[in-house]
Parts: C-alpha cells; structure tokens; sequence
C-alpha cells in the first residue's frame, strides 16, 4: 500500500557553480531504485515561515554513493534560503517524483537540448539510459551562465554550446543552431528542457523535421503528489478537448505537440 | 478511560482528524504515503455537476507562513466520483465527506441528491470558495443565502449529515453559522481560506492567475480559532474546525475553542504525514492524561 515515502536527505555538497546558480548533493540512506532522468524532487526548506516544498529536477544520481544532485538558480527567498545551507543540514525530500524522459524501445540516437537551467535536466537521462547515443545542445544567455559542458561532454557522442550573445560558443539560440544540424545527425528524438519561450521558437525550427519532440514543463507546485491540482498546465491531445493536467503526475515530461503553450 | 473517538450528527469518527477538501484529492495519493483508514475523516475535492476545468495557472504563491491558491474547483464532475471515487473510499474504514459546490441553487439541489444516493457518510457544502466568479461565495455572504441553500441541501440529501462549510470573508460568521443551523444544517465547518492576494513588485502583477486566492496555512490560525470560539457561543450544533492546523497542539487548541473535530489541510503539503501524525499524537496525549476527548471541547477559559 504504502510505496511513498518522505526521506531524510543529508547535503553533502551546496556551492556556487555560477553566477545565482547553486549546485547541492544530497544523500540519501535510502535512496530509490529506478530513477529517470525527467524526474524530480520536492525539497521541504527548514523554514517554518517558508513552508511550500520546493521541486527540483533530479539533475543527476549515484546510486553507489546514494547521492542526487540538483542544480538550481536563486529566483526568490526559497532558493535564497536553500544557498545557505552548510553541508550536513538535512532536508526532508519526496523522491522520484514525476513521468521522467523515457525513450522508447526502437530509438537509438537522441538529441538533448537545454536552455539555461533546463539543462540540469539532462545528465540524468543518459545514467539512466547508458546505451543510447547522444548528440547534445547547451544554450545559455551569456559565458557566465554556461554550466554542466564538461559533465555533458562526458556523456555525450557530440557537444555543442551556444550562448545568446556569442559571449561563449557558437553565436545565437542554441534551438536555430541545433537546426542547422538536424539533416546531418537524423536523431530519433529529440529531449529538451528549457523556458517556454524556447518551446515555442523549437517547435516552429524543428518543424520540417518531423521529430518528435519531448519537453519538460516547470510549474508553481503544492503538494507534489497530485493531490491539490495547483500545478496544471493546459494540453490539448488528439481527439480531445483542451483540457488542464498536473504538471507533478502527467509531467514534468510531455510531447511538444500536446502542450499548449 | 482515555477516549479518542467523537461523534459528529450521528457518525462515529474513531479520531477528530479529517483532511480538508481540496487538499487530499480523493484519498489516493497520500495513500501511498500511510493508510488513510488512520484518519478520522476524509474530505474530498469540492465536486460540481459537471466536470470543471479550474482556472489558468499559476494556481499557487507562497506567503509568509502560509499560502494562496485559486486552483478553481477543478473536478471530474460528481458523476465521475461516483463511479470511481465513491466506492473506493466506502471499502475503506474512514468517514468519507463528499464537498459539493455550485454557482447556482439548482446545481447545489441537483448534486445534494446524487450525494443522497452516494456511498459517502456526510456531504460538506462548500458555499465559501473565493475562486471562482460565479461560485458558491455568492452563497456563502449573507445569512439568508446560507439559510436557504443550506435547507435546500439538506431536503434534497435528507439521508446524509449536512455540514455547512462557512467563509471568514463576510461580516459576521457567526450571524452565519446561525443561519445554516436555522436551514437544518448537522454542523458546520470553518473556517475556508481567507481572500488574499500575494504581488510581484518588480512586474507590478499579482502572482496568481486569477489575480486573487484563498489564503490557507499556518498564518490564518489565530483568525480561525477565534471564528471557531465565536462560533461555538452561537450556535449548538458540532463544529469542525480548519484553519492552520499543523500540530496536535493546534488541534487541541482548536477543540478548546469549540470544534468537535478538526481538518488537516494546507499541512498535508508541507509535511505528507501530517494529519496521520497528528492523529497518532493526540491518541498520544488523551492516553497519558487520561482524558475524553469530547471533555475538553469548548472548555476556553477566558480572562476576565
């Protein structure tokens, strides 16, 4: 009956990576088995002034050391608060949370695409995944926001980065620059994670490709479980009428084609 | 004897803890997390006649010790929960409370029968949502609207327990609770959440959505115990207290002020656990003091 559970993660690691950009290792005992790439992590801050729980995507996992790591950004005083905390604090955390990326069995080479942040998404999707080619895109707004190259490279057959104002890599929206490549790579799919103005201008770069696409969406969220319905988005599937779905169950990972946007 | 159990317009709960409607879907989800028949009760998710698509997000903010939300009555509609929701929760031992909202009083008279006929042991009315333009807050603000769907409710569900949920947004509760007790209501619950609304400075909007939400947690627990209080000295029906609930010292205080049973609802999202906790905490306290429960009901020693 019971299969969650609220587990006792202790930070082994919380420092800055870039500018307003953290990264955290957190420890589990018990970590679960069968995490994905795509899936995340609802972090209870030790602030009773502050009490929604915070999601994270599950950036990458050791299952050796027990250990997730997350990247995050400062937004707010929620993340603001999460920067301070010295290794050994523990957080009370729901994990794995969500759908994650999961690719189906005749797809062999993958594009991965992330737009700033998003990219903490993507290295968890070739752990959980080892035997899949992987052609990687990073863009990022400028040189000091770029973060995650050396671990991606690692994991990847091909990277490339692309920064908004040239500052760092190939100039211009990393979503034209993938473009530019999709004849030459032929992926069978293409994962991304970004903001939605990137999905926008992906889905419309990508559209003579005839790819499929799948995005994660990032929402507000409650409790996390699908219980309170605050983090909806709205989808539009074939033979249906728009229609709101949670973001926390049905997501964070959904077709391109499905979201409306 | 230490005794946990009380009882509610002739339903037993074998502890005072229910979980709040909207907070707890229809049971499933926490219960992956412990077995739900460790509560007293159960709310569901407000229900309409029709399925409801809610409003667009962002549903939720955050606010200092507490939250907003303007989620909307999303819902399957009432025939969907009595096909699928109904009977899972009847196997369980658990009171089961079925909210029901409307915009208008033939909505309320139409879902309150198919409630009548439902598995469910109580139907909760929801008259006080702040989320939804036409909803049922146009019920909910003046005593004569609470008195009249309330008695329409309770003639079309003559087989369930009414419970009138009231709102804190309108000039005297108490006036209201009155009112639903008038209209034949078997308890009425308090408080829903407090109309509010969280601001981004830097682009001058509000964060929700909808502009404004319910605001919920911790933050509004003060306002509710003394809505409860007032309550309690007006009214001699049960009452089931809400409002910032997180502890078993909240929920004793809330008893203290007057509420027979006490709803879990915001803490759900902090803390998975927590109206089971709770539940297990107070079991904790009647068990080392000896005490029943029902003696510390409405027991507010106020200064002079």
């Amino acid at each position: 009956m019971a299969s969650l559970k609220d587990r006792t993660g202790i930070i082994k690691l919380n420092e800055r990576v870039a500018k307003d950009i953290y990264k955290m290792v957190l420890q589990f005992d018990d970590l679960p088995d069968g995490i994905k790439g795509g899936q995340f992590v609802h972090v209870k801050l030790n602030d009773k002034s502050r009490i929604l729980r915070r999601p994270f995507c599950i950036c990458d996992y050791d299952v050796k050391e027990k250990t997730i790591l997350i990247y995050y950004a400062i937004v707010g005083e929620g993340t603001k608060v999460l920067s301070q905390y010295p290794a050994g604090e523990k957080l009370q955390a729901m994990l794995p949370l969500g759908n994650g990326y999961t690719p189906d069995k005749n797809v062999k080479k993958i594009v991965l695409l992330g737009g700033g942040m998003g990219s903490a998404v993507l290295p968890a999707i070739p752990t959980s995944n080892p035997q899949l080619e992987y052609y990687t895109y990073l863009g990022f707004a400028n040189k000091d926001k770029v973060v995650l190259e050396e671990e991606m490279r690692a994991v990847s057959k091909e990277l490339t980065v692309a920064t908004d104002d040239g500052s760092y890599g190939q100039k211009g929206f990393v979503t034209n620059v993938l473009a530019a490549d999709m004849d030459r790579i032929k992926p069978d799919v293409v994962f991304c994670c970004g903001p939605e103005v990137m999905y926008k201008a992906l889905k419309k770069a990508l559209e003579p490709f005839k790819v499929p696409i799948i995005v994660s969406l990032e929402a507000r969220m409650g409790c996390g479980i699908g219980a309170c319905l605050v983090c909806n988005c709205k989808v539009k599937r074939a033979g249906e009428e728009e229609s709101y779905v949670r973001v926390c169950i049905e997501g964070p990972v959904m077709k391109l084609d499905e979201v409306v946007l | 004897m230490s005794n946990l159990k009380v009882n509610i317009a002739g339903v037993e709960f074998k502890n005072p803890i229910i979980t709040a409607s909207g907070t707890f879907g229809f049971g499933r989800e926490y219960d992956r997390f412990y077995n739900i028949e460790e509560l007293g009760g159960i709310c569901t998710k407000g229900l309409t006649i029709r399925p409801k698509l809610g409003n667009p997000p962002p549903r939720i903010a955050e606010c200092y010790g507490g939250m907003l939300n303007s989620v909307g009555l999303q819902n399957p509609g009432v025939d969907h929960y009595l096909q699928k929701d109904d009977l899972y929760l009847a196997k369980r031992d658990v009171v089961v409370i079925a909210n029901v909202a409307g915009s208008t009083l033939e909505d309320y008279i139409a879902i309150a029968e198919k409630i009548n006929g439902a598995q469910a042991d109580m139907i909760e009315l929801n008259i006080s949502c702040p989320n939804v333009k036409e909803g049922g807050m146009a019920f909910g603000v003046l005593p004569e609207s609470v008195e009249r769907v309330t008695a329409a409710v309770k003639k079309a569900c003559p087989d369930k327990p009414v419970i009138t949920k009231l709102s804190p947004n309108v000039a005297c509760i108490a006036d209201n609770a009155k009112a639903a007790e008038a209209g034949g209501a078997d308890a009425v619950s308090l408080i829903n959440t407090l109309s509010g609304m969280a601001v981004n400075y830097k682009t001058r909007k509000p964060i929700l959505f909808n502009n404004n939400g319910g605001m919920s947690g911790p933050c509004v627990k003060p306002v509710a115990l003394k809505m409860v209080w007032d309550c309690y000295n007006a009214v001699k029906i049960p009452i089931i207290g809400l409002g910032g609930v997180t502890s078993y010292t909240d929920a004793l205080e809330f008893m203290i002020c007057g509420a027979r049973a006490v709803q879990v609802g915001t803490y759900n999202f902090v803390n998975p656990y927590s109206a089971r906790d709770i539940a297990k905490d107070l079991a904790n306290y009647v068990e080392e003091n000896d005490i029943d429960i029902n003696d510390i009901v409405g027991t507010l020693i106020l200064n002079k």
